[in-house]
């Protein structure tokens, strides 16, 4: 599986629009990220692929084929629902021994799979005393093992704690490394800017936006923002440098007591660093900050900061 | 033909029923009380059977029905309340396997229960009195098949657990204990006015009455029907196989239906 593409999907559960043509795609190695307030198409979207809702209109693509969500699609999916649970009469290791014969994984898999997620020395204990944060894992460990090409993940960071995000992170960089792709739906942005090469932003059953971080930054106008920390010495060309930052055109500053705040068009932080050579007493400290997946957010659903 | 996914999950339903505590707590009452009957019939000796059969068959159709549609009621609802149900659906596995394959592995630990309840009263009531009773399982596998599939539907109808549960008890009373007392009102307040025929045939229509007739008649013969009210011959073999087969297939075969158009989460 090389490109994942759902396309035009239209799903309506009476008069109502729960996706509205919408197209999201994805390549072997990358992770999307789809976020959206609740109710805003993501997780129908989600299950359109794992076939659990049937679409009014729209296609699923793999290869560019179009690709029916069949008994052979879902042997390629692994699947972690939001705050999933399991019977409390089993053992983790009976969960996971049961979705390893099913997807054709042998057994031997299973206590591998288990230390992976860092349940090793709770996989023979019953469900029942299980927190939420080892149900979650579990169910990690349910949709990684057969490692499998697709990895559909609902709301993947619920309940777990720094370890646990350990290993989700450990997961998402694995499957990225090997080529394969992780389809997630998630409210987490800022845990997971870093990890994610596509953001899809749903609002009201609309896809607003689709793509890099980098893109959606641009394409929304946010800016990189340099603070740029000024001498107080006013022998040291402050004021020429201020006045050249001004009259440089790629980025707007803002001179607030010592600290001159420039927004930088995309890629012009290196023209900036040359300024600052020029005037090499004039500045002391500088720290750039990038705009956060939450401010990209934001801004797509004008939403107030 | 079932699939890989559908038949581990007859296994996966099977060691599930088998380890879960009301399950277990139901089956050790029902042998308990149906070895305690057996016990009880020692005491009338030759005629042990004849007392302790009728008793052990009332004890069957009050218990077993319960045991059974606790064993099934959340097969459904249990797995949409767990968010399982999604995770379940994205294998390699149709709806209807799902359902089938539920079934069949709660009925087994249903059988399970059965065998090991009737297998310890005729433990107990000895040799020759024993074997007649083991005469007792087969009718009384169909009875706790047709209310597992009754329980399986409830459990794809119900949106909660506790829905479910509260539908097993009404049921329960309905068919077991309330459906032969509404059937003899119905005779008195018509007064004949609806043959005896009818009130007859519903009463086989029931699984619960369906039961207490095959057995009592296989126990104690005709006779034992008459004295009972039961004046119209005994059901034939096929009329038999038709009503139990229809309270198996019929709610599964809804089942299947209701899970092929509800949302899954």
């Amino acid at each position: 599986m090389k490109t994942l593409a759902l396309e035009k999907v239209t799903v309506r559960f009476g008069t109502l629009y729960a996706l509205s043509s919408a197209s999201v795609s994805l390549e072997a190695g990358q992770v999307l990220m789809l976020v959206g307030p609740n109710g805003a198409g993501k997780t129908t979207l989600t299950r359109v692929l794992l076939g659990l809702v049937r679409p009014n209109a729209g296609v699923v693509r793999v290869d560019g084929e179009v690709c029916p969500i069949n008994n052979k699609f879902k042997k390629s999916i692994g699947y972690l629902p939001e705050a999933v649970s399991f019977s409390d009469s089993l053992s983790g290791k009976q969960v996971l021994r049961f979705f390893a014969r099913a997807r054709g994984v042998s057994s031997k898999a299973v206590p591998g799979v288990l230390d992976r997620v860092g349940l090793k020395h709770a996989a023979g204990r019953s469900v029942r005393g299980y927190s939420k944060g080892m149900r979650q894992r579990l169910g990690l460990a349910v949709a990684i093992i057969g490692e499998p090409k697709l990895l559909i993940l609902d709301e993947p960071t619920g309940g777990l704690d720094t370890e646990g995000l350990s290993v989700l992170w450990s997961i998402l960089a694995e499957w990225r490394e090997k080529k394969r792709m992780v389809f997630m739906a998630s409210h987490q942005l800022a845990m997971l800017e870093r990890r994610v090469d596509k953001m899809g932003v749903f609002l009201d059953g609309k896809l607003l936006a689709c793509d890099s971080p980098a893109e959606l930054r641009a394409s929304v106008g946010l800016k990189q923002k340099a603070v740029l920390s000024l001498s107080e010495d006013s022998n040291d060309g402050v004021e020429e440098f201020v006045e050249a930052v001004e009259d440089w055109k790629h980025g707007i500053g803002k001179l607030v007591g010592n600290n001159l705040t420039v927004h930088l068009e995309e890629g012009k932080l290196l023209e900036l660093m040359d300024i600052r050579a020029r005037h090499p007493n004039a500045v002391k400290g500088i720290q750039t900050q990038e705009p956060t997946l939450d401010m990209i957010y934001e801004r797509l659903l004008e939403i107030p900061a | 033909m079932m699939g890989r996914v559908g038949l581990h999950l007859i296994v996966h339903e099977f060691i599930e029923r088998l380890r879960d505590r009301w399950v277990i707590a139901s089956s050790l009452v029902f042998a308990l009380l149906a070895s305690a009957v057996s016990a009880y019939g020692i005491t009338a000796g030759a005629n042990a059977v004849a007392l302790t059969g009728p008793s052990l068959a009332t004890l069957v159709s009050l218990l077993v029905p319960l045991v059974a549609m606790i064993l099934s009621h959340d097969a459904i609802v249990g797995e949409r309340e767990r968010n399982t149900l999604g995770l379940l659906l994205s294998l390699a596995v149709r709806r209807w396997e799902v359902i089938v394959a539920k079934y069949i592995g709660r009925g087994a630990a249903l059988a399970v229960s059965v065998c090991a309840g009737l297998g310890l009263a005729s433990v107990v009531a000895g040799k020759e009195q024993g074997a007649v009773l083991l005469q007792l399982i087969p009718a009384t596998l169909l009875l706790g098949w047709a209310f597992l599939a009754i329980g399986m539907l409830i459990s794809s109808i119900s949106s909660r657990p506790v829905s479910a549960s509260t539908m097993v008890v009404i049921v329960w009373f309905v068919l077991v204990f309330f459906f032969d007392l509404a059937l003899l009102g119905l005779l008195v307040a018509t007064d004949g006015y609806i043959s005896t025929k009818t009130i007859s045939n519903l009463v086989i229509a029931n699984p619960a009455g369906l039961y207490r007739i095959q057995v009592l008649s296989r126990l104690s013969g005709a006779e034992a029907l008459a004295n009972l009210g039961m004046t119209v011959a005994p059901p034939s073999g096929a009329l038999i196989a038709f009503i139990w087969g229809s309270w198996i297939v019929g709610p599964l075969v809804v089942s299947w239906a209701i899970l092929s158009r509800r949302r899954v989460r």
